[in-house]
């Protein structure tokens, strides 16, 4: 029997999107979501603000999350997971299993995967960070904590640091560590993060060590241009390789490159720019539902670059960070896509359905 | 449920830091497992894969995975410098094989593994290393011993020499043809394994047997470049030292034995060895070992040894200071092999065993420390040297070594 | 006026020689594994002791070769790449390449070719080329003499005034030597001279010191040839 409704697996920015344009042309949702809230990652880890507009973080999402509550058409999920499936386009049987491990067998059309991704883990890294050896290092997560909390401070003296800087490429870009991949998004943030930080303690000094700056588009002068110019921030091309100890400070030695010298210097916080890697619910989505990983391991998408959503599985889509690096532009992108393609393909059975029962075809 | 209730999110924010834990995670190593690959060459005829000896211990290494290290039956590999200049060094790890009561063997069909020269002279290439390397292996497979690699540089070499030869059939074959006419069969260990990797799984058997207190020393490490940045997987971690992002395998030691480690900025950096600088360049050697590493662990650490597990590190260190203290800069640390150190601590005799007058820092300060009485000690050995001056005695032996 | 010139401008090397020299290094076995791409990112140069003390720079000698700048190369060849000390602290690079390994391949190009500078920085290195070549160790203990290393210590003088007697107070029997680090088999040294003459080491030798290569080949013809091998 065809299945009326659109599976939305995550409840993300990029399901919550999705969940919102599929009801919106009148079909039902079930969105499911293994946490125990909606927001997907901004929410989890306490994004301050979405880059490159700097608008705050929660307050968007809230509204997202507004957006699909309380609508008759989307049923939310939460604390539960997909554990089997199988069918095709038009009749997938899904067994969705809640925290306290009762099971419900669900019959939809299509699906959406959208279970995004996870930040890279700096104890993988090639470099010697040290983050799980110092506490003065961060990632980009560790510093939106308290850039939302509006408290910017050293972790080991509790004080504002007087000397900041961020080393890009943590965890991509590394043939070593076999994540051959940018990912995409972590110099905006890195650069909407120094900018937060000046704000906050105009008096600091911050510093973005880099091999390339990606500044995508309008990125450009909405992040890099504004901050050089308007905050002073310190864009030095060359990667670090150390990050160590010494008396108070730590220090950082890498090689100014565009001055053609080794550097070793002091700064009172580093912070490394994590990348994604595909999220244990995207690897777990992909065995469950037997969806191909491409090379870099995120879900693999036929018909790039016309067509960034439609895995290899018919009726199965991918909207956001599981399909590999993306912007939150993206994912909302993807999410409309695959919003009207998932709808489509419910629609497509049902028709398919009516006409077969209404030729006077075998019984229901 | 249908989602009536508008959930909030800030309800979710945690409240407390997480614990910074790093787990590892073997079935996500990012490189291949290189002892696949040898054990499929061996399945196509390509060699013989000596294996490891059944009574072995299991450490971890980068990535997660099990490496494992024979106890005994080991054919020691030794070094040029350590038994050229720092003959203490070698006899140390001997000295702890005999305590523990492990065979091994001493062989004298072996060659340096002349990387030493390479790095320095270049005076060498890819297929002679490699086929060195091979001989090598194929002498302590004639023995049935498997090889225990006394020098770092040797461990970097031969990690770097087995990826050449796995990933390419024509040296594979070039070395093969040279062995043939040798008369020997084309052998690889199922693992390198240095020393150090053997007192590291060894650890708690030696400090079982320590008899001096070591808790009010304290110690800097210094690691060598070619152990852990060559073939970097390949090394020893341990989850519990360092958030398990440095090499643990001399640490791991140190702290058994009750020692105090202390940290000191320039960590990771290289002793300035340079393999042709030492001998024919040593002013970099000298600066750079005096100005990014001693200078730097008196100012932060103030330790009253340095330890570290390597030939060209010992050698480095120790001799860069004296002309150091001349042009007055801050220096005068002993540097010992941790050998040298674990074997003071279980009573070995500083001379006759650790041979510490061939050292140039003067580590009397740190045997007075440890409780060791070296001016007795001295003067046994200075009697000991009467007796092989006046002909009383050829050689001083493993007995005498042990005598009181 | 003195001009000013650097050594091995005074003789014009032609473009095509420095071209011939580059693709040896390319056909190296190992320059694939060596050089893959290059961010020029400087992790090699930030983790290189060299690059602290002289003007020297792992990541321009990679960035000059991975953009075949034969001129560039060729000047390196010659001035930069006996400044690496061979720590391979530069095999941190994120494209897995190994600088360091690079300018290995740099240095046998060099040697195998006989270039001036090559026999430059060898100069004084000759002994110790003997040394491991004929004995099979490196570093022997009758070479600490205090003329050969005034700068590490009056130890050094303990040692070459005590050297016999020291020797023979090392309880492992291998160790009771002083030409060499250890005592090595005869049958192991013909192996190593087999080893050396079938790799061609002999002839890069030659190359560089014509006088050393004479006695290193008088001394190994003689012991193949007592037991048994031709050397052609």
């Amino acid at each position: 029997m065809p299945g009326n409704s659109v599976l939305i697996i995550g409840g993300g920015p990029a399901g919550l999107y999705a969940a919102r344009s599929v009801a919106d042309v009148g079909t039902p949702v079930v969105l499911v979501e293994k946490r125990e809230h909606l927001g997907g990652t901004p929410v989890t880890a306490n994004y301050a603000s979405f880059t490159p507009h700097l608008e705050d973080a929660e307050t968007a999402m809230q509204r997202m999350v507004n957006d699909v509550s309380s609508d008759p058409l989307i049923e939310i999920l939460l604390q539960t997971r997909v554990t089997a499936g199988s069918g095709g386009p038009g009749d997938f049987a899904v067994t969705l299993t809640s925290r306290s491990g009762e099971t419900r067998e669900l019959n939809v059309g299509s699906i959406i995967v959208a279970t995004g991704f996870d930040h890279f883990d700096p104890g993988r890294e090639t470099q010697m960070y040290g983050y799980y050896e110092y506490e003065d290092v961060l990632t980009l997560v560790d510093a939106e904590k308290m850039l939302k909390a509006k408290n910017f401070v050293r972790p080991s003296t509790g004080l504002p640091p007087k000397r900041i800087c961020f080393i890009q490429c943590v965890g991509s870009r590394d043939r070593r560590l076999g994540n051959e991949y940018c990912s995409k998004v972590c110099c905006g943030v890195a650069s909407k993060e120094a900018i937060e930080i000046k704000e906050l303690l105009p008096d600091a000094k911050v510093f973005i060590f880099y091999i390339d700056m990606r500044m995508y588009g309008f990125w450009e002068d909405q992040l890099y241009w504004k901050a050089q110019e308007e905050h002073k921030v310190n864009y030095i091309r060359g990667i670090v390789t150390e990050v160590l100890r010494r008396g108070d400070s730590l220090v950082v030695k890498g090689e100014d490159t565009t001055m053609g010298r080794p550097m070793e210097v002091p700064m009172d916080v580093v912070i490394l720019s994590v990348g994604m890697v595909p999220s244990a619910g995207t690897i777990e989505m992909a065995k469950v539902l037997n969806l191909p990983r491409e090379r870099h391991g995120f879900l693999e998408t036929v018909g790039a670059p016309l067509d960034t959503v439609t895995t290899p599985v018919p009726g199965i889509f991918v909207a956001g960070a599981a399909a590999g690096p993306k912007d939150i532009e993206d994912s909302i992108s993807m999410a409309g896509t695959a919003a009207m393609k998932a709808v489509s393909t419910v629609r497509r059975h049902l028709k398919q359905a009516a006409i077969a029962s209404s030729m006077g075809g075998g019984g229901e | 449920m249908s989602g009536e209730v508008s959930i909030p999110v800030t309800a979710i924010t945690r409240g407390t830091i997480p614990q910074r834990v790093f787990q590892r995670d073997p079935a996500n190593a990012p490189t291949e497992d290189i002892r696949e690959k040898l054990f499929e060459l061996e399945a196509q005829g390509e060699w013989i894969v000596q294996r490891v000896p059944d009574d072995n211990i299991e450490v971890m290494t980068k990535y997660g995975r099990t490496k494992r290290i024979p106890r005994q039956f080991t054919w020691h590999h030794k070094s040029c410098g350590q038994c050229g200049h720092i003959p203490g060094y070698s006899t140390s790890i001997f000295w702890l094989h005999r305590q523990l009561g492990m065979e091994y063997n001493d062989p004298t069909d072996q060659t340096s593994c002349t990387a030493w020269n390479y790095y320095a002279s270049a005076t060498s290439n890819a297929a002679a290393q490699a086929a060195v390397a091979v001989r090598n292996f194929a002498a302590a497979y004639e023995t049935g011993y498997f090889p225990m690699i006394h020098c770092g540089t040797s461990y970097g070499h031969y990690k770097e020499t087995r990826e050449q030869l796995v990933h390419h059939p024509d040296l594979r074959k070039q070395v093969r043809d040279i062995m043939a006419k040798l008369g020997k069969p084309l052998i690889i260990p199922e693992e390198i394994v240095h020393y150090s990797e053997w007192i590291h799984a060894m650890r708690f058997e030696i400090a079982k047997r320590r008899v001096f207190d070591v808790s009010n020393i304290t110690v800097t490490v210094h690691p060598a470049c070619h152990y852990y940045k060559l073939v970097a997987e390949d090394a020893i971690y341990d989850p519990d030292l360092y958030g398990g992002q440095r090499t643990a395998v001399i640490t791991a030691v140190v702290e058994t034995l009750g020692a105090k480690v202390a940290d000191y900025s320039t960590w990771f950096d290289c002793c300035g060895f340079g393999f042709r600088h030492i001998l024919v360049q040593r002013d970099f050697t000298r600066s750079f070992a005096t100005l990014r590493k001693i200078e730097r662990m008196k100012e932060e650490a103030n330790p009253d040894v340095t330890l570290t597990h390597d030939t060209g590190c010992v050698t480095t260190l120790d001799k860069s200071q004296f002309a150091a203290r001349a042009h007055g800069r801050n220096v005068g640390i002993p540097v010992l092999s941790e050998a040298q150190f674990a074997a003071l601590a279980m009573g070995a005799h500083p001379y006759r065993v650790c041979q510490l007058h061939w050292h140039s820092v003067d580590y009397r300060p740190l045997l007075e420390k440890m409780g060791i009485d070296w001016q007795a000690r001295w003067a046994e050995f200075q009697q000991d040297i009467e007796r092989l001056r006046s002909g009383e005695k050829q050689f001083l032996t493993w007995e005498d070594a042990d005598a009181r | 006026m003195a001009q000013v010139t650097t050594k091995h401008e005074h003789v014009e090397v032609p473009y095509e020689e420095k071209e011939r020299l580059f693709i040896q290094v390319t056909q190296d076995m190992r320059f694939h594994d060596y050089l893959k791409g290059c961010y020029e990112c400087g992790i090699c140069v930030a983790a290189c002791p060299s690059a602290r003390f002289y003007d020297f720079s792992p990541r321009k000698i990679t960035q000059a070769v991975a953009r075949e700048d034969i001129e560039l190369v060729y000047k390196q060849m010659n001035e930069d790449v006996w400044n690496c000390s061979q720590c391979f602290s530069c095999d941190r690079c994120p494209r897995g390449n190994s600088p360091g390994g690079l300018i290995t391949i740099l240095r046998e190009v060099a040697v195998k070719n006989g270039l001036h500078s090559a026999k430059e920085a060898l100069e004084g290195y000759s002994r110790i080329v003997y040394k491991i070549m004929s004995t099979g160790t490196q570093v022997s203990p009758d070479m600490l003499q205090p003329d050969a290393f005034p700068d590490w210590g009056p130890e050094v003088r303990d040692v070459s005034d005590n050297l016999d007697l020291w020797r023979r107070a090392i309880p492992p029997e291998t160790h009771h030597t002083t030409e060499s680090a250890w005592v090595v088999d005869e049958k192991t040294l013909t192996e190593l001279y087999l080893i050396w003459h079938m790799t061609g080491v002999l002839d890069m030798i030659k190359e560089i010191d014509e006088g050393l290569h004479m006695i290193l080949q008088d001394v190994m013809e003689e012991a193949l040839e007592e037991k048994g091998f031709s050397v052609s």
